[in-house]
């Protein structure tokens, strides 16, 4: 056995059996009960990540403000950038950082669940070679497959929906604006369907108890998401004016001479191919990188 | 002028498709597609086996060549990433062959049971004729012109050899997993001087019972609650059933009415059927011993560490044959209770072994079959795989 399935799988396998049986040999009880309570423990995490991700979709417009500035300096690009992220609170690798702690764990709960409902006979006899020597954990093997109307152990197509549906859901909660690039949105818009398309898809391959086990996750994530921002971008949004339109119109108050036809005025170019070129200083009522304040945080 | 793509774009997508393919590979775990650990039976010099591309296989022992191979009938499509329980497009096959004069016969996951004429495998008959029952895990054992198998749908079939029509069935509380036992019992009623047929099916269950059924009518004799699961082959010996339970147990029941004798238990399950010689029962337990038990009484005579044990051993001499799931092939000495190695298959061994004039024959995961002289080790490899 090595490291990873003895630190790892073989507990979560002897939990995984033990919490069936506490539930009346329910193996799906099981799997929705271990789901909750490994997304409880990781909980802090997961909050630091959902209020990570809201944050940085809120300066998205000033990250595009900076993409229009420095588009073509990378460095001083790279360096405004990570000042925008420390006033609002944002640690990018802080994000890295907690994916590559949780994903460990959901892998090893999704090979537990698999390798517990021991599909195939094989998968029984394997499943042996992870057990503790509890004297009441090996009568307890085969587990019990049936929950509700569904064999635990083969592939379901309304748990399959349902995958598709909740993680959906989750995603769309989570998106709270709107990329005020047209490209960009229609990235994410693209992305909120790829993916649970794409774990629907693999839900009607896989056996069905790992469906319970990606639908219990996801209505987990669904009562976070609405804990921390309510329904987000679930709700049905007002057509806003994009953040371009608004520094637009707050620029030109600001500078009255100036003709409403040069709308690039508010963007400070450099080009270092005319020298001497004139330089338009930005107004102070604009965002200023490096300057301004964090945004002010949502009173809780 | 044409805008440059930023890459980072794709950043999204890229993500999506490692995470897709990292949930794939690291989603089909091992064991979650069935494929099968059939022995291998001999008869008149040839050998009949299950391979793992779903065929029945027939080699010829005399020059190790292959005379025929059936393709057994898958029932369903394997799942979009493989990994869904029967994903696969070979019937996997778990129960050894049946050899009864010219027929051969063999269960398969599909759920289909199969009769071929030995000499030439022309098919003879199929069990269901039309559908699929659940999947067979079980072998077939054959007695008294009837053929009996137990069914992951609980039920216990018995089939007229030369038909394969159902001549009786029996439902138990769960799958069933397990080969039964025969027992051939011939009464002679002294007052009347009648003989009474009192052949007996043994056979487990999930449900944790083991079921002593009157082979003639399927009728229930007597029924034994062990504390786990029952996968075990039981083992018939001097009137009485040895049979490993998911209880770490090993059972010794009273053949006639089922009461226990004595219990032995190991660290791990009793999976494979036990072997007997000279009154002493040989029980291979994935614990990785092998217990030597006092047939009468459950004491235990010696201990071996072979490794993980999932496949019946058998008798060759006065050796007993144990392959070990890691490959390991041992012999037992009954004698002198000394265990040595024979050979390193280094490769996966869970289906039961067989043995033909000193030579064993022992299927490893994959499609091969090795044939082993106990007494010289040298080992052959014959190769199940279809084209070679």
């Amino acid at each position: 056995m090595n490291a990873w399935e003895l630190i790892i799988q073989q507990p979560l396998i002897n939990v995984l059996i033990v919490v069936s049986h506490a539930f009346a040999d329910n193996f799906g009880l099981a799997i929705i009960a271990l789901t909750i309570l490994v997304n409880l423990a990781m909980l802090p995490l997961t909050l630091s990540q959902i209020r990570s991700t809201r944050a940085m979709q809120e300066i998205q417009p000033k990250l595009a403000e900076l993409q229009k500035k420095y588009g073509k300096d990378r460095q001083k690009m790279a360096q405004e950038q990570m000042r925008l992220y420390k006033e609002s609170g944002i640690k990018p690798a802080g994000c890295a950082l907690t994916f590559l702690i949780q994903m460990p764990v959901w892998i090893a709960l999704y090979q537990a669940i698999m390798l517990t409902l021991a599909v195939a006979p094989e998968g029984l006899l394997n499943l042996s070679r992870y057990l503790y020597s509890w004297d009441t954990l090996f009568p307890l093997l085969p587990l019990n497959r049936d929950f509700l109307v569904m064999d635990l152990s083969q592939p379901n197509f309304i748990l399959a929906i349902l995958v598709g549906a909740t993680m959906w859901i989750q995603q769309k909660m989570s998106a709270t604006t709107t990329p005020a690039d047209a490209k960009q949105a229609q990235q994410a818009q693209l992305m909120l369907w790829m993916m649970p398309m794409l774990f629907g898809v693999m839900a009607l391959s896989f056996p069905s108890g790992l469906s319970l086990y990606w639908v219990a996750s996801s209505v987990f994530r669904i009562i976070l998401q609405y804990r921390v921002s309510g329904w987000g971008g679930l709700r049905r949004q007002k057509p806003k004016q994009t953040e371009a339109e608004k520094k637009y119109i707050k620029f030109d108050a600001a500078v009255q001479k100036k003709s409403t036809d040069d709308i690039g005025a508010d963007i400070v170019v450099t080009d270092s191919s005319k020298p001497g070129a004139a330089v338009t200083r930005p107004e102070r009522t604009r965002y200023q990188p490096g300057k301004d304040r964090a945004p002010k945080r949502r009173k809780k | 002028m044409k805008p440059k793509r930023n890459w980072l774009n794709k950043i999204p997508f890229v993500v999506a498709a490692v995470l897709a393919v990292g949930l794939v590979a690291v989603g089909c775990v091992g064991g979650m597609a069935p494929v099968g650990w059939s022995g291998g039976t001999v008869s008149g010099g040839t050998l009949y086996v299950g391979s793992s591309e779903g065929q029945l296989v027939a080699v010829n022992l005399t020059d190790e060549s292959r005379r025929w191979s059936e393709q057994l009938q898958a029932t369903s499509r394997p799942g979009l990433f493989g990994c869904a329980a029967g994903g696969s497009t070979a019937v996997a096959i778990y129960g050894s062959p049946v050899v009864v004069g010219d027929l051969v016969y063999i269960a398969g996951y599909n759920g289909k049971i199969y009769a071929y004429t030995a000499a030439t495998l022309s098919s003879r008959w199929v069990f269901p004729r039309e559908g699929y029952f659940e999947p067979f895990v079980g072998g077939l054992v054959a007695g008294g012109g009837k053929l009996f198998v137990g069914g992951s749908d609980g039920k216990v079939y018995a089939l007229d050899a030369a038909t394969g029509d159902k001549l009786w069935e029996f439902t138990t509380g769960d799958k069933i997993w397990a080969t039964a036992a025969f027992y051939e019992n011939t009464i002679f009623e002294g007052s009347g001087g009648q003989f009474t047929n009192e052949d007996t099916l043994f056979i487990g269950s999930f449900d944790k019972k083991l079921y002593a059924l009157n082979a003639n009518d399927g009728t229930k004799k007597w029924e034994f609650t062990t504390g786990g699961a029952i996968i075990t082959t039981p083992l018939v010996f001097d009137s009485t059933i040895y049979v490993g339970s998911f209880d770490r147990t090993l059972y010794a029941l009273r053949a006639a009415d089922g009461v226990e004798k004595w219990r032995f238990t190991g660290n791990n399950w009793f999976w494979a059927q036990p072997a007997v010689w000279k009154g002493v029962i040989y029980a291979g337990n994935l614990d990785g011993n092998v217990y030597a038990l006092d047939a009468e009484n459950g004491g235990k005579v010696a201990e071996f560490q072979t490794g993980p044990l999932s496949a019946a051993p058998v008798v060759v001499d006065d050796f007993v044959v144990f392959a070990a799931k890691n490959g390991a092939v041992w012999k037992i000495d009954t004698a002198s209770r000394e265990m040595a190695k024979i050979t390193d298959l280094v490769a996966e061994v869970d289906g039961p072994l067989a043995t033909s004039d000193g030579d064993v024959y022992i299927h490893a995961q994959g499609t091969s079959l090795y044939r082993i002289n106990i007494g010289s080790g040298e080992r052959r490899l014959i190769t199940l795989k279809s084209g070679e």
